[in-house]
C-alpha cells in the first residue's frame, strides 16, 4: 500500500508556480528522500501533504484513499523551522500536542514521559522550554512529532543543528521506526544522511522532479566511473584533464568522473606522477555529486 | 470542535496561571482597596492617642462653649459608637482625640509661654480666642499637628458652630431653641423617575467605570490575542498546530481561550467589588445596589462579549499579518481607533444621549458596545428598537469579520517577511 501518493500535483502562488505537476508515491515502510536545493519546492510539497494549503489541482491520497483530514492524526510532522511555546513546561507542552493529534491527556503525558527518558531528557521536563539548551529543544520537537505514534512521519530537516551524538541517537530512534514499519519521508538538503538512511528518494528542483526511484537503482544506472583520490600536493591539473568529464573538490578529497572511454589506471599514473596518493577508489557517484550534477544540468 | 477546546484551554491555564495575570488580578483591587480604605484605617486607629490643647480667652463663657463644642464632636466620632458606617463622612474622622483646657490668661507673656510648650511638644497646640480675634472672625491655632482636624477644617466648622451658639445665647435664646436652629439641612439629589432610582451623579460614575472597564478589559484581551499569534506566528510553532488543527480552529480556540481569560478577571473584579462594598466602609453601598440592576449587568456581559469578539478577531488578523511587535504596534493603534473614540466622545454623550452623535455612536458597530452601553444605563427610556438594531448590527458586523478575518489570517501565519500591502491582503482574502 502507498503511505501516500502525489498526483499531479500543482501549487502556485500569483505567477509564481512553487509545485509543478509533481508525482510521487512512497510505499509503506520505506525511508523516502525528498531532495532538492533551497526554494525547489519541498516546503510547499509537504504542507499540500498534510493539509495546511490546498493544491490548485492534481490529487492527493493518503493510506490509500483520497485525502481527509482525519488521516492527519496518524502523522507527525517536524517542520523544517522549529517551533514550541518559550513559556510553557515541556511536560505540558507535549501534552498539549499530542491531545491535539487525538491522544488522551493521561496517555500523552506517559508517552513523553517515557520518549524523554529515552532520548535523556528526562531531567528537563518541568522545564520551561526557554531554558533549554538548542539541542534539546530538537529533541523535544522529534518528540512532539513522534508522540502519538503515527504512521507516517515527515521530517523536514531533522539533523539540522545537532551534534553527532544527538544526531546518532536520533538516527537510531529513526531506524527502530522504520523497523516497526513507519513510513518515514525526510526533507533535506543534506545528502550524506539521505545516503545513509534513504530506501528511495524525489529529487525536485524548481518544483519539478528532475531524479526519483529506489536509491541503490539510481546510483547503479550512474555504473562505477567516478573515483574518489585523497592525495598530498597539488590537484589543479585534475580539474582541466581530459580524462575527467566532472570534478567537485571537498577539501579533504576530491571526486572525479571519468569521461567516457578513459581508463582509471591512466588517470592513477597521473596522479601518483605529480602527488602522493593516499587513497585512489573506484566506486558509484555519491549521491551529493547526482545532486550537484543533476540540478546543474536543469538550472543550464 | 474538540481541537478548538483543547486550544482554548491551554490558552487560558497558560495565561490565567502566569504570574502577569495573577499579579494583575490580585494588585489592582488591592491597590484600589489601599488607597481607599487604608488611610481612613490608619486614622481610625489615630484616635487612641490622646493629645492637650488650650484655648485662651479672657472670656471664660466663651472658652467654655468652644471646648464644649469639640469635645461633644469627638464624642459624636467616636467609631465604636457609630450606628452605621454609612455615616461616616469624609471630614468626620479626627486624627486623634484632644483633652481640651481653658486659660483666661491672654497676655502676651502668656502666648510666648504657651508657644514655647508647643514647641517643646509639652503641649500639643492652643487656640488663640481673644474678643479680637473673634471679632475678626480669625482665629489662630498654634499647633505642629497637620492632620484633619485641622485640614478639613473641623475644628474652624466647631468654634464657628459654638460662636454662633455663645452669640444666640447671649441674645436670650433656649437652648433647644438654638438646637433647632442650627440642625443641618441635607439635599440629595433625586432622579425624576422616583425615589427608588438611583441616583443621577452616582449613576453617571458608575457608567464610566463600566464602560472604562469594558474598554480597558477589550483592548488588553484584543492586544492579547494580538501578540499570542504573532509570538505563535515569530515562534513557528504555528506549523506543528496546523499539522493537525485548521486555521479557523486555532483562530476560535484562541480567541475563545484569551476571552476566558478577560471574564475571569472581570469576574474576580466584580466579586472583590461586591464584597468591597458589602463592607461597613463604602457609604453608597444601598445606592449602588439600586445602580447595578441584573439587566444593566446583564446588557453589560452582552456588550463586553460582543465587543470583545468583534475587536479581538480583528486583533487576530493583524497579529498573522505582521512579522514583528513594532509592526503590530503601528497597526493596533489603527484598529483601536474607533474605541479610543468612543471613548472621548463618551462625556459628551452622556450628557446629550439623544443627540446625533450619540445615536450615531451607539449603532456603529466599532463604537456601540461602549455607546450603547452606556445609553442603555444613563437613558433607561431609551427606544427598545435601538438597542435592538444596536445589537444586531453588531452580530452582523462580527459574523463579517469573522470570514474576513479567518480568510486573512489562514494565509498570514504562513507568510513571513515583510508587511503585506492592502492589495497582497485583498489578493489573500479572495484565495480560495
Amino acid at each position: 500500500m502507498h503511505t501516500i501518493e502525489l498526483i499531479k500535483v500543482r501549487k502556485s502562488y500569483d505567477q509564481f508556480v512553487a509545485v509543478n505537476d509533481l508525482s510521487f508515491s512512497i510505499e509503506q515502510g520505506r525511508v523516502f528522500g525528498l531532495l532538492g536545493p533551497n526554494g525547489a519546492g519541498k516546503t510547499s510539497t509537504i504542507r499540500m501533504m498534510i493539509g495546511i494549503t490546498v493544491p490548485d489541482s492534481g490529487h492527493i491520497n493518503l493510506f490509500g484513499k483520497p485525502f481527509e483530514r482525519t488521516g492527519l492524526q496518524k502523522i507527525g510532522y517536524l517542520p523544517e523551522e522549529r517551533g514550541l511555546y518559550k513559556k510553557m513546561k515541556v511536560l505540558d507542552q507535549l501534552v498539549f500536542l499530542g491531545e491535539l493529534h487525538g491522544m488522551e491527556a493521561g496517555a500523552a503525558r506517559q508517552k513523553a514521559l517515557e520518549w524523554c527518558k529515552r532520548l535523556e531528557i528526562d531531567a528537563w521536563v518541568q522545564k520551561k522550554v526557554e531554558e533549554l539548551s538548542k539541542g534539546m529543544q530538537q529533541k523535544i520537537q522529534f518528540i512532539a512529532a513522534l508522540l502519538h505514534d503515527p504512521d507516517f512521519i515527515i521530517m523536514d530537516e531533522p539533523f539540522f543543528g545537532l551534534d553527532p551524538v544527538n544526531a546518532t541517537l536520533l538516527k537510531d530512534v529513526m531506524l527502530d521506526l522504520k523497523r516497526l514499519g513507519k513510513t518515514i519521508l525526510f526533507s533535506t538538503h543534506r545528502m550524506d544522511q539521505v545516503e545513509k538512511l534513504c530506501d528511495s528518494i524525489c529529487l525536485i528542483n524548481k518544483g519539478t522532479a528532475v531524479l526519483q526511484g529506489d536509491l541503490k537503482t539510481i546510483k547503479s544506472q550512474y555504473g562505477k566511473n567516478n573515483v574518489q583520490i585523497e592525495y598530498e600536493g597539488n590537484g589543479d591539473f585534475l580539474e582541466k584533464n581530459p580524462l575527467v568529464s566532472a570534478f567537485n573538490n571537498y577539501g579533504n578529497y576530491v571526486e572525479v568522473r571519468l569521461a567516457p572511454g578513459a581508463d582509471a589506471q591512466q588517470l592513477l599514473r597521473m596522479v601518483a606522477d605529480r602527488s602522493r596518493v593516499n587513497k585512489f577508489e573506484l566506486m558509484e557517484p555519491s549521491l551529493e555529486e547526482i545532486f550537484i550534477n543533476t540540478v546543474g544540468k536543469t538550472n543550464a | 470542535m474538540h481541537n478548538i477546546f483543547i486550544i482554548a484551554r491551554r490558552e487560558y491555564l497558560e495565561r490565567v496561571r502566569s504570574r502577569a495575570f495573577v499579579i494583575m488580578t490580585f494588585f489592582i483591587p488591592l491597590l484600589i482597596l489601599g488607597v481607599t480604605v487604608l488611610p481612613s484605617m490608619l486614622m481610625l486607629r489615630g484616635t487612641k492617642e490622646t493629645k492637650r490643647m488650650v484655648i485662651v480667652s479672657p472670656d471664660r463663657d466663651t472658652a467654655e462653649m468652644i471646648r464644649s463644642r469639640i469635645e461633644q464632636r469627638q464624642e459624636e466620632q467616636k467609631p465604636g459608637q457609630q450606628e452605621d458606617g454609612a455615616q461616616v463622612k469624609r471630614g468626620g474622622l479626627s486624627a486623634a482625640h484632644y483633652t481640651v483646657e481653658v486659660s483666661t490668661d491672654a497676655s502676651e507673656a502668656s502666648r510666648t509661654a504657651l508657644t514655647e510648650k508647643v514647641n517643646k511638644k509639652e503641649l500639643d497646640g492652643f487656640l488663640w480666642a481673644t474678643p479680637e480675634a473673634v471679632s475678626a472672625r480669625k482665629l489662630s491655632f498654634v499647633t505642629r499637628d497637620t492632620s484633619s482636624f485641622i485640614e478639613n477644617g473641623i475644628l474652624g466648622q466647631t468654634v464657628s458652630d459654638a460662636l454662633r451658639r455663645h452669640a444666640l445665647k447671649s441674645k436670650g435664646l433656649k437652648e433647644d431653641d438654638i438646637e433647632a436652629a442650627l440642625q443641618p439641612v441635607d439635599v440629595e439629589a433625586e432622579s425624576p423617575l422616583g425615589k427608588n432610582a438611583p441616583n443621577p451623579q452616582v449613576m453617571t460614575i458608575a457608567t464610566m467605570v463600566m464602560v472604562m472597564i469594558m474598554y480597558m478589559t477589550v483592548l488588553l484581551y484584543g492586544v492579547g490575542v494580538m501578540r499570542s499569534i504573532l509570538e505563535e506566528k515569530t515562534s513557528r510553532i504555528m506549523e506543528v498546530m496546523l499539522s493537525t488543527a485548521t486555521s479557523k480552529e486555532m483562530m476560535a480556540g484562541k480567541i475563545l481561550g484569551v476571552g476566558a481569560v478577560g471574564l475571569t478577571q472581570v469576574g474576580i473584579w466584580a466579586a472583590a467589588g461586591s464584597v468591597y462594598a458589602a463592607g461597613p466602609l463604602i457609604a453608597a453601598r444601598a445606592m449602588i445596589k439600586n445602580v447595578l440592576s441584573p439587566s444593566l449587568l446583564i446588557y453589560f456581559a452582552v456588550f463586553f462579549l460582543l465587543g470583545y469578539v468583534l475587536y479581538s478577531t480583528l486583533c487576530a488578523a493583524v497579529g498573522s499579518m505582521v512579522n514583528s511587535e513594532q509592526e503590530a504596534q503601528q497597526m493596533q493603534f489603527l484598529v483601536m481607533m474607533p474605541m479610543i473614540l468612543a471613548v472621548i466622545f463618551i462625556f459628551n454623550i452622556f450628557q446629550h444621549p439623544n443627540s446625533p452623535i450619540a445615536l450615531f455612536g451607539s449603532l456603529f458597530p466599532f463604537t456601540s458596545p461602549l455607546v450603547m452601553f452606556g445609553r442603555v444605563a444613563m437613558q433607561p427610556d431609551i427606544p427598545w428598537w435601538q438597542i435592538a438594531l444596536s445589537i444586531a448590527l453588531l452580530l452582523a458586523t462580527i459574523y463579517a469579520m469573522v470570514w474576513l478575518c479567518g480568510r486573512i489570517y489562514r494565509i498570514g501565519i504562513l507568510m513571513y517577511g515583510k508587511k503585506p500591502t492592502l492589495p497582497e491582503i485583498i489578493k489573500w482574502i479572495k484565495y480560495a
